[in-house]
């Protein structure tokens, strides 16, 4: 059970990207953050794991707050918080191997790190985890030859390197077409629904938040202004729509499917 | 210009159109000036000032000797007509300022002042070419008589190679004066030697300003076919002198058998014998310059081998202290690293600062202040480029770490992993290939900069070279250049290489 309470961030320069968030995760849901660029989706994910120190409020995860968290009991914590990136965040020039074994870092000396010993147990963990993604052909090769959908599927699979309770996944399919897409969130359903991992992930496309989500909240100016589930998502309405999006957006394909008035004057 | 153009069509000009003229013929450029055209009224008026000084400078350094500015002015035209085309010209100018001015005090008239541009570019350009000394017609003239010196240059080989060589002699004795009961031993020769005999095999000494001595005929064989051979007289003791007749030195030719035939007349110069011994044994030597051996490998070449090794090296010790000294200060600065706090923002600016000064003086300029702290050689050099390379490869490394991708740091660090771990997995494997292929570059840099920095004596094959062109010994200065000019093309090619492999 994850729980954030009053959750606010203030950045130096003084833009506000979080004010006084609070919602709260039960164990296994695939919790679809959706929102517009710049209203907080990735500094809430990146304040859930400490990436980023929240200016004030509490993220209490099974109990233990960690924004009070420092050194290594942050270190330890994050351990069991997998994160996947829009841009997948790869060390490009590593190898497939490089990059996979990097999520075992936290449970790793750095002695043993550094020199490359990894022990039998994590090696055939990386091997799993490729197997299970469809790279066992790619281990050895640089992370930057990979495509677009490869070089996701190495950073689930650092992720599961960790043993996560926990997926943190910051626009995951932002960068990839729509057929990868689904195929890296049916990767992310899987492990949810067959790990039992909690899933937070933000995401732009609705049909996506439908097809795949357990519950929803929606972000606006650093505010939660929509919370439902799946269910409630397939439902919404249009003043639920704009509440989230702005009252210049209109929706488009997914539900409603009407045409923007600029569209019908070209039209 | 912006500016210009924003005056000339909102404000009026403080003055009527003649008196700008008027002002601009006193002080050209002040017209303008009044016009509001103040930033072109100065551009002319800074521009005149500085042609005719220069023209006035010229002048008087064309005719030195002449006293009078007149005289003075007379004899520099003389000499350099080009010095009446840029008085002409800054005549114009002058005029052409003050019509201009007239124009841009005028509202109504916009003036086209290109012309008066590109007459200021043009006799700036005169000025130049007549500051510059440039003639290209002694490229033509002169140039040819260079070819000589350049073919050396271009083909050295010649001097690459040593034969060495030997004297190949053969001599016969003769006995003066001639004196009864005197027996001639004879020489022995051995297997392969020349052989020369004399007839007869005593006679008398010449008289200064008197008779001429015996004539005596001395054949040769076994010696070099058509070699030039020298004729020496030696004494028992070793005293040798070159035969000469009318004041030459006396040199034969052999012929294809190696033989040849000389009358030789005995020279006054000869020792007379004391009146004890009566008489005086001396030897007529035949003797010719030989190669003997195979041919070795030449002091010069060996000499620039040498140099040349020293020169790779004395790069190689630059760049590697270069690395060990700048990779710390390249951390210091980069601006991602020292952005934390007011404190190490400050030392990034100092670090960055101190960097640029140094990296804005020469290598050449660091050579000449180390062979003064450290003396003539090696060392000098390697400081010099040590002291270059540290600011040089600083501002580089800096670069690449403010250039890292802090995307994987994020993912890394969302592991769990420590600080170590995050530098050893995220931040190395992404600067290590920006830090090979500037090491190298870097190298290359030095090892070609070191050529030069030998010029002023900090060691290689530099200092070398500039004591050959200056003993002009143009062969061995060729090899020289050769060798730098070779190093330099295998280096590029093998640090391309290495950069392609690693980036």
């Amino acid at each position: 059970m994850l729980e954030i309470r009053h959750l606010t961030k203030i950045y130096d320069d003084g833009t506000v990207a979080l004010r006084d968030v609070s919602f709260s995760v039960p164990d296994g849901e695939f919790l679809v953050v959706i929102g517009l660029s710049g209203s907080g989706k990735s500094t809430l994910l990146r304040c859930i794991n400490r990436l980023i120190d929240p200016t004030e409020g509490e993220i209490l995860w099974d109990g233990e707050d960690l924004a009070k968290l420092k050194g290594d009991d942050l270190r330890k914590v994050r351990r069991h918080i997998g994160m996947i990136f829009q841009q997948f965040n790869l060390v490009k020039r590593s190898s497939v191997l490089t990059n996979v074994m990097a999520g075992r870092l936290g449970y790793t000396s750095t002695w043993r790190s550094i020199s490359g010993q990894f022990s039998q147990k994590d090696q055939q963990m990386a091997r799993d985890a490729l197997e299970r993604l469809g790279l066992t052909d790619q281990t050895d090769k640089r992370a930057d030859e990979l495509s677009g959908g490869q070089q996701q599927r190495v950073g689930i699979a650092r992720a599961l390197m960790q043993e996560p309770k926990m997926i943190l996944a910051d626009e995951p399919v932002a960068s990839l077409d729509p057929v990868l897409a689904h195929s890296i969130l049916q990767h992310l359903e899987r492990l949810n629904k067959e790990d039992k991992m909690t899933i937070i992930c933000s995401l732009h496309y609705l049909d996506l938040v439908q097809r795949y989500s357990t519950s929803v909240i929606g972000l606006k100016d650093g505010r939660v202004v929509y919370q439902g589930s799946s269910a409630d998502v397939r439902n919404i309405t249009d003043a639920q729509f704009k509440s989230i999006y702005g009252e210049e957006a209109e929706r488009m394909g997914g539900i409603v499917g009407e045409l923007t008035t600029e569209e019908k004057g070209a039209a | 210009m912006r500016t210009r153009k924003f005056e000339s069509e909102t404000k009026p000009s403080l003055v009527p159109p003649i008196v700008a003229g008027l002002v601009s013929l006193v002080l050209p450029g002040f017209g303008h000036m009044l016009a509001r055209a103040f930033g072109k009224g100065l551009t002319l008026f800074l521009s005149i000032v500085a042609m005719t000084g220069l023209w006035i400078w010229r002048v008087r350094l064309e005719a030195r000797r002449e006293v009078d500015f007149l005289a003075m002015f007379q004899k520099s035209i003389q000499l350099r007509p080009i010095l009446l085309i840029i008085l002409i010209l800054i005549v114009l100018i002058y005029l052409w300022i003050a019509y201009d001015a007239y124009k841009t005090a005028d509202k109504r008239k916009k003036p086209k002042s290109g012309f008066l541009w590109l007459l200021v570019f043009i006799s700036f350009f005169l000025l130049g070419w007549q500051i510059g000394e440039i003639q290209p017609a002694t490229l033509i003239t002169e140039g040819k008589n260079s070819f000589p010196l350049l073919s050396r240059v271009l083909w050295p080989w010649e001097k690459a190679i040593y034969r060495p060589e030997e004297y190949l002699t053969g001599y016969a004795e003769v006995v003066i004066p001639c004196t009864e009961g005197v027996e001639l031993e004879p020489v022995v020769v051995e297997e392969g030697d020349p052989v020369v005999t004399i007839t007869p095999t005593c006679g008398n000494l010449s008289e200064i300003d008197g008779d001429p001595g015996t004539t005596l005929t001395m054949t040769g064989s076994g010696f070099l076919p058509n070699t030039e051979t020298e004729i020496w007289w030696i004494d028992q003791v070793q005293n040798k002198f070159r035969h000469r007749a009318a004041g030459d030195y006396v040199k034969v030719t052999t012929d294809e058998n190696g033989s040849f035939s000389l009358d030789v007349v005995i020279p006054y110069r000869v020792i007379p014998a004391t009146n004890e011994e009566g008489y005086v044994v001396w030897r007529l030597q035949g003797s010719q310059l030989a190669s003997v051996g195979e041919p070795v490998p030449s002091e010069e070449l060996l000499l620039a081998i040498e140099k040349m090794i020293e020169t790779i090296f004395l790069g190689m010790m630059s760049t590697i202290f270069g690395i060990i000294l700048s990779v710390p200060i390249s951390f210091l600065a980069a601006r991602n690293l020292m952005s934390a706090n007011k404190i190490t923002l400050a030392i990034y600016f100092v670090v960055r600062f101190v960097l640029n000064i140094i990296r804005s003086i020469e290598p050449l300029v660091w050579a000449v202040i180390a062979i003064i702290a450290v003396g003539l050689g090696p060392f000098a050099g390697i400081i010099a480029l040590t002291i270059h390379g540290i600011a040089a490869l600083g501002k580089l490394y800096s670069e690449a770490i403010e250039s890292i991708d802090s995307g994987p740091l994020e993912a890394i660090n969302a592991t769990g992993a420590n600080w170590l771990q995050l530098v050893w997995y995220g931040v190395i494997p992404q600067i290590i290939p920006p830090f090979v292929s500037f090491t190298i570059y870097r190298w290359d840099i030095n090892v070609r900069m070191s050529t030069v920095i030998g010029m002023v004596g900090g060691g290689g094959i530099g200092y070398l070279l500039v004591q050959w062109i200056r003993l002009l010994d143009y062969r061995s200065a060729g090899i020289a250049i050769w060798f730098i000019a070779i190093t330099v093309a295998i280096l590029d090619y093998v640090s391309a290489e290495i950069r392609a492999r690693f980036v």
